[in-house]
């Protein structure tokens, strides 16, 4: 049995990530007006329809493309050297420092208590159509999943393979991949609680809630 | 090559190597020969392939660039404007057959020359649907089948029934029905239906594929062909589009479950020294003279392959054109010499032609000489129906002969990661012999001296497709 208490005290010694910004593509880079030590918001509303603080424009076949803040921070670092020039894909923009939301630990309390199941190769994965189907038209914690169940299809160097599902018999309760993304080997893609823990990992959440507070 | 054909025409040109792997590296290796400057890409995942090295070490100040993506073209667009490119090499796979970036290429503000096919013509021919109908038009013969892309369920099955009812009119004791995407290419998402109970699942496996892979649920239904050689006709026009000329023909006859080529042959057959059931040579010249009629009435202006398929009986069928160089133009170039220059490098015939130079000599100066065999070594899993490897080679030798060239983007320092992001090919081995008996001789001579191991991070040990390629050694250019 996991102690939650003792979870949330390792998370609350050090209750923040390091987020580097990185340039999604190349081309010409402008700062702006940033300094070190300031905040800055990320996307916020109810479908994060307002993008975060604009760090900066990223311009590329005449487009500007705003980069903005990916969530919530300070300012640690920006790479002020690169400003003006033509910077490539993946070049470090700007290091926020990110206090932990209440939804993030919830999320690393939650990977410590489902049976994850992880992508056995490093690729994309895709839920077969029919799972896919399913997930679309109710949610995933409606899904009920059994041992040996082709639940995935793998794809790599262009060829796709299914995938079938080890562990519990059980609900999807979290994913945690996304359409068209890479993943390592060794990632979760799901995490699966059988049914009569529902209750178990419902008080859990609770707890978080009222636990931790947010700065 | 000669110096005196390289004229003004290729000076102040810069080029943009729009790819990765061994492709990209011969293409720097062609814009060397001919003199012009490169730039090139690399994902982050491909920091460590032989092509990033190579354009460090030759490529000189402005020339390699990390992208986020080969399949994002406005990534290459800055890349070519930032570093002053004024064409772009598109290779093979991602955008070399998207008439869509061909033309953005030609028509956008800074233009620059793509080096293929014009982009009308990519449109024409590299849609395998009017490829089929501009065929049938000139009378060339082309596979039994669907001339449109059905994206209709029900319509499919009609087609399929067609299908089937016809091979069971001719005889056929075993028929089949062929399900391909058709936004596809290289022989992706296809597959076959030998039952018609199971038509309505392939159809729809192969149309999600389609989807997920193409962004297009069009798909093909084909009789299926068995018993067949898959033969190609290699065509290079220059820009005036008027006096095609081929090199050769090969055969990619030898190929994984998944349709894949393993094994290319060039020419095609040997009748000289092998006995076919059928005039071997006839097949060939008609073969060769149907895609140069097809090349010439579309005035194709650039390198391209014409892909058949030869029955038992010796019956040429027109599977497709490949707008493009293809993976295999090595094999076809080993055995040509062009009189007067000596041998052949298509990558660079590809360049100078596609910059604005004319091709400068005619079929007749074109000779062929013995036979040439390709390996494709591949990491896959020739027993678990050749599925990818993915891990670390650790140990990459072979003995180096007068007749082999090795292209490979596996670096000389190990161990190398193979990216999961891109075909898991690993080199292309061009054998050559003065008679197939010869080629197929150092061809095993070849795969006896590979040393090919690796292992991934579960500790399995590396599987690739040599033991493949050395079991089909005796079958090749056997009908």
């Amino acid at each position: 049995m996991i102690d939650i208490s003792e979870l949330l005290d390792a998370i609350k010694s050090s209750p923040y990530r390091e987020i580097v910004v990185a340039a999604p593509h190349t081309g010409r880079m402008s700062f702006a007006a940033l300094e070190t030590g300031m905040c800055v918001h990320g996307p916020q509303g109810q479908w994060k329809e307002m993008p975060g603080t604009t760090l900066g424009t990223l311009e590329r076949e005449g487009n500007p493309k705003p980069i903005c803040a990916p969530e919530n921070g300070e300012i640690c670092r920006i790479h002020k050297e690169l400003d003006g020039g033509f910077v490539e894909a993946g070049a470090p923009l700007v290091v926020l420092r990110h206090m932990l939301t209440r939804d993030e630990v919830q999320r690393i309390i939650l990977q410590k208590t489902l049976y994850l199941f992880r992508a056995p190769e490093r690729a994309k994965y895709y839920f077969t159509p029919e799972t896919d189907k399913k997930i679309r038209a109710t949610d995933a914690h409606s899904v009920t999943i059994r041992d040996g169940m082709e639940l995935f299809i793998m794809s790599r160097m262009k060829r796709e393979v299914p995938l079938h599902y080890a562990g519990p018999d059980g609900v999807i309760y979290e994913i945690y991949f996304k359409y068209n993304e890479n993943l390592d080997a060794g990632a979760p893609l799901i995490g699966v609680c059988p049914r009569d823990h529902l209750h178990v990992i419902q008080d859990m959440i609770a707890r978080v809630q009222t636990e931790w507070t947010e700065t | 090559m000669s110096s005196a054909k390289t004229g003004n025409i290729l000076h102040n040109h810069k080029i943009l190597v729009a790819n990765r792997g061994e492709i990209a590296m011969r293409i720097m290796r062609a814009c060397g020969k001919l003199g012009i400057p490169f730039a090139a890409i690399h994902t982050a995942e491909d920091a460590a392939s032989g092509h990033v090295l190579l354009a460090r070490a030759k490529g000189g100040e402005k020339s390699l660039f990390r992208v986020s993506s080969y399949h994002d073209a406005n990534e290459l667009m800055s890349v070519a404007d930032e570093a002053a490119c004024t064409a772009v090499h598109p290779g093979y796979g991602f955008f070399a057959e998207d008439f869509r970036f061909a033309r953005r290429v030609t028509k956008r503000d800074r233009k620059m020359i793509f080096i293929g096919p014009s982009w009308k013509i990519i449109r024409e021919l590299g849609d395998k649907i009017n490829t089929k109908r501009l065929a049938r038009s000139l009378g060339v013969p082309t596979v039994p089948g669907s001339d449109r892309p059905i994206y209709d369920e029900m319509e499919a099955e009609r087609i399929a029934k067609t299908i089937f009812e016809f091979q069971e009119q001719q005889g056929i004791t075993h028929p089949l029905v062929l399900v391909k995407a058709s936004a596809g290419g290289g022989g992706m998402g296809i597959e076959e239906v030998y039952d018609p109970d199971q038509f309505r699942s392939v159809y729809r496996r192969v149309r999600n594929y389609a989807l997920r892979q193409f962004k297009d649920e069009g798909v093909l239904i084909e009789q299926r062909i068995m018993d067949f050689n898959h033969l190609e006709v290699q065509i290079v026009s220059d820009r005036t589009g008027s006096n095609p000329v081929h090199f050769g023909t090969r055969n990619c006859s030898i190929q994984s479950t998944g349709l894949q080529k393993r094994i290319e042959v060039a020419p095609g057959f040997t009748p000289q020294a092998l006995r076919y059931s059928f005039d071997a040579q006839k097949v060939l010249d008609d073969i060769v003279a149907y895609s140069l009629k097809m090349a010439r009435s579309v005035g194709y202006d650039n390198v391209g392959t014409w892909e058949w398929i030869v029955t038992r009986k010796g019956e040429p069928f027109l599977m497709e054109v490949n707008t493009r160089i293809q993976v295999e133009n090595g094999v076809s170039a080993r055995i040509a010499k062009i009189r007067g220059q000596g041998g052949v490098d298509l990558i660079a015939e590809q360049i100078r032609t596609g910059l604005g130079e004319p091709l400068g000599y005619r079929q007749d100066d074109i000779d062929f000489e013995g036979v040439g065999i390709e390996y494709r070594l591949i990491a896959e899993d020739p027993d678990s129906n050749f599925t990818p490897w993915v891990g670390r080679i650790e140990r990459f030798d072979w003995k180096d002969a007068p007749w082999l060239t090795m292209l490979t983007h596996v670096p000389d320092k190990l161990p190398y990661e193979i990216p999961t992001e891109f075909d898991p090919n690993l080199a292309l081995a061009i054998i050559h012999g003065k008679d197939i008996q010869e080629a197929k001789a150092r061809g095993a001579a070849f795969l006896d001296s590979l040393s090919l191991t690796g292992q991934n991070d579960s500790g399995a040990s590396l599987k690739s497709n040599a033991a493949f390629l050395k079991d089909n050694t005796e079958r090749i250019l056997l009908f």
